[in-house]
């Protein structure tokens, strides 16, 4: 499938920046009109073979640059629920970049002008996204200490008390990733996602962007969801237990019921840089602007940026200790 | 380099303005290149070492008038030392008839300070003189005062003062010489604006602060490279979470007692090595209430 601009022909791709489906061709806006293909692997455009990997959803033609959507990978069985479009524009990431490496001082200063760019990519990366009703249960005993003096005296009261709770949390579209190429935990580090402009999935979304479908089923990742709600539901649970001076646990239950769980496409952008033969991927969250990446680190940097601090903080306090003397 | 003096502006900004403050405060204190200058042109003598009761040789009022002269410019005060062996019951009575003996040093100390106007900024300012009578007067004590003038007797505390006669009597039997050095080097320590320190934390506290924070910025900048966690517990719940049960449910509580051992032991004695201690005391009004002090018996 492919987004032809109905006043040039060119391929429509959708704009961050505008929100909307844009020509680069004419500047049109709103201009594209959705062409189904009839053979699959084939460039609708052009008609060049396509090369695609196993679980890619969209592709570039490498021969006409059109964004190809793969039909049969975004229909049935693997047509996405939800999908948040892309609200950060690919040079709007760049900058955004570049001031992240800036703020990073212990970065070398020739990075970006040795790196070269071996990649940048918009990615729409498959999530699931689960709804858990948690239910959580905590018995024990706890004691509660009091000590006074009175005359020569010290008194040391323990209350002891039954403690129970019983809690009932609502968690909604819990995020994990089905994308075997991304790292899991640098998914996890790009959330969260707002997800108050999740829309329903639009093919639209994907022109112009590569994509993949779940790489993995919702039963599969079940397991990585449920232990980032049962991690947050246990924290809340011990919000609730403040006060005492010791707790020994007889129950504690927390019970995950899955309610469902959709497939939903987030944006991510992908750049890779080689800098000195080696390679550093970054992402930024495609909607917020989060970015997660290793630069390199140069000792001299830190070294000078260390030694300054030392040399600074012993001086101020040094010169502070001095003039409370004298004033 | 660009990079390196915009992230470190503010703290640079910081530590000069500090400087220049700590600068102005050194210039305003007269200790800049050196020490202050002694700026009394009125002062009677440039003898700061009077030793009347002759308890010193020759060599040691030497020495401890060249100890003088490097701790005035220290501390910026005049040092004077005087030793008598006579009875000041006559002279002092005459100033104040009703003083009672312990004061009567008291009295030399103060009319000796301002009749020779000592003063380190001014006549009569910023100075100390020790004033010792070996003379046992007719209440069978020998008396010692300290009379502190100006910055001195502001800064000068009576704990300060209590401590500096402690060390003084330490010696002052056996080592005279001693003793009167003790006293010029320990009103040297308390005073010299050099030294010390004025927010009572120790001297490697700057060294030790400075180190923990080198660690602390280098280990903050050095996990900052990949990205923060930036996800709350509560970021997947929807609304609050309802805490349908909540039971505590006192069930019972016992007390035990512990009986406090209190330290009955006495404190430090006043005095040191058979000595009689006495306590210090406000310095008398008789010029005009501007000489503080204290004194000691023995």
């Amino acid at each position: 499938m492919l987004f032809r601009c109905k006043n040039c022909g060119g391929n429509v791709i959708y704009s961050p920046e505008k929100g909307d489906m844009f020509c680069p061709h004419c500047d049109g806006i709103d201009s594209g009109e959705k062409e189904v293909s009839e053979e699959k692997d084939i460039c609708v455009n052009c008609g060049a073979p396509l090369e695609m990997k196993e679980y890619n959803s969209t592709c570039k033609c490498e021969y006409c640059e059109s964004y190809i959507i793969i039909d049969e990978r975004v229909r049935g069985e693997y047509e996405p629920e939800l999908v948040l479009p892309f609200q950060i524009g690919m040079e709007q990431a760049v900058e955004m970049m570049k001031k992240e490496f800036r703020k990073r001082i212990f970065t070398p200063s020739t990075f970006l002008k040795e790196s070269t760019l071996k990649e940048m990519k918009g990615m729409y990366v498959p999530f699931w996204m689960y709804d858990y009703d948690a239910d959580c249960t905590y018995i024990g005993n706890g004691t509660k200490v009091r000590v006074w003096t009175s005359g020569d005296t010290e008194y040391t009261e323990t209350s002891y008390f039954r403690v129970v709770r019983k809690m009932a949390i609502d968690f909604q579209k819990v995020p994990v990733d089905a994308s075997i190429e991304m790292p899991d935990d640098v998914m996890d580090l790009m959330e969260p996602f707002d997800y108050g402009v999740l829309k329903d999935f639009q093919e639209k979304y994907m022109s112009g962007f590569y994509g993949e479908i779940y790489n993995q089923n919702s039963e599969e990742l079940e397991e990585r969801a449920q232990q980032k709600a049962k991690k947050d539901a246990e924290c809340m649970l011990q919000e609730t237990l403040g006060g005492y001076t010791t707790l020994a646990s007889e129950k504690k239950d927390i019970r995950m019921n899955t309610r469902r769980a959709r497939y939903a496409l987030l944006p991510v952008w992908r750049y890779i840089y080689k800098y000195r033969d080696k390679e550093y991927p970054f992402y930024v969250n495609g909607q917020t602007g989060k970015i997660v990446g290793s630069t390199p680190v140069e000792k001299k940097k830190v070294l000078s940026y260390g030694g300054t601090v030392f040399v600074l903080v012993w001086m101020i306090l040094y010169i502070v200790a001095r003039i409370a003397e004298i004033a | 380099m660009k990079q390196y003096l915009h992230y470190f502006r503010w703290l640079f900004a910081a530590a000069a303005i500090l400087v220049v403050l700590y600068l102005w405060l050194l210039w305003e204190n007269h200790i800049l290149l050196g020490g202050g200058e002694r700026r009394n042109e009125e002062c009677r003598t440039q003898e700061r070492v009077f030793d009347y009761g002759d308890v010193l040789t020759e060599e040691e009022e030497e020495e401890l008038r060249g100890l003088i002269a490097e701790t005035e410019k220290r501390t910026c005060c005049d040092i004077v030392l005087v030793t008598l062996n006579e009875s000041l019951k006559e002279y002092a009575r005459e100033q104040e008839p009703d003083v009672p003996y312990r004061e009567f040093v008291r009295v030399y100390a103060e009319e000796f300070y301002d009749s020779n106007a000592f003063g380190y900024n001014q006549p009569i300012g910023d100075g100390v003189v020790l004033v010792d009578n070996w003379y046992r007067e007719d209440d069978g004590r020998v008396y010692t005062w300290l009379c502190a003038v100006g910055r001195a007797e502001e800064e000068y505390t009576e704990s300060r003062i209590d401590s500096l006669l402690d060390a003084v009597y330490w010696y002052i039997e056996d080592d005279p010489y001693r003793a009167y050095k003790e006293y010029i080097n320990k009103f040297g320590d308390d005073m010299a604006v050099h030294d010390g320190d004025g927010l009572g934390l120790p001297g490697y506290f700057p060294v030790l602060a400075a180190f923990i924070a080198m660690t602390i910025f280098i280990i903050l900048h050095w996990s900052y490279k990949k990205g923060k966690k930036t996800v709350v517990t509560r970021t997947y719940v929807k609304g609050t979470p309802e805490l349908y049960q909540r039971e505590d449910t006192f069930l019972h509580k016992n007390v035990s007692r512990r009986h406090i051992q209190r330290n009955t032991g006495s404190g430090r004695s006043g005095s040191h090595g058979g000595y009689h201690g006495g306590g210090s005391s406000g310095g008398g009004g008789s010029h005009g209430g501007h000489h503080g002090g204290g004194g000691r018996s023995r």
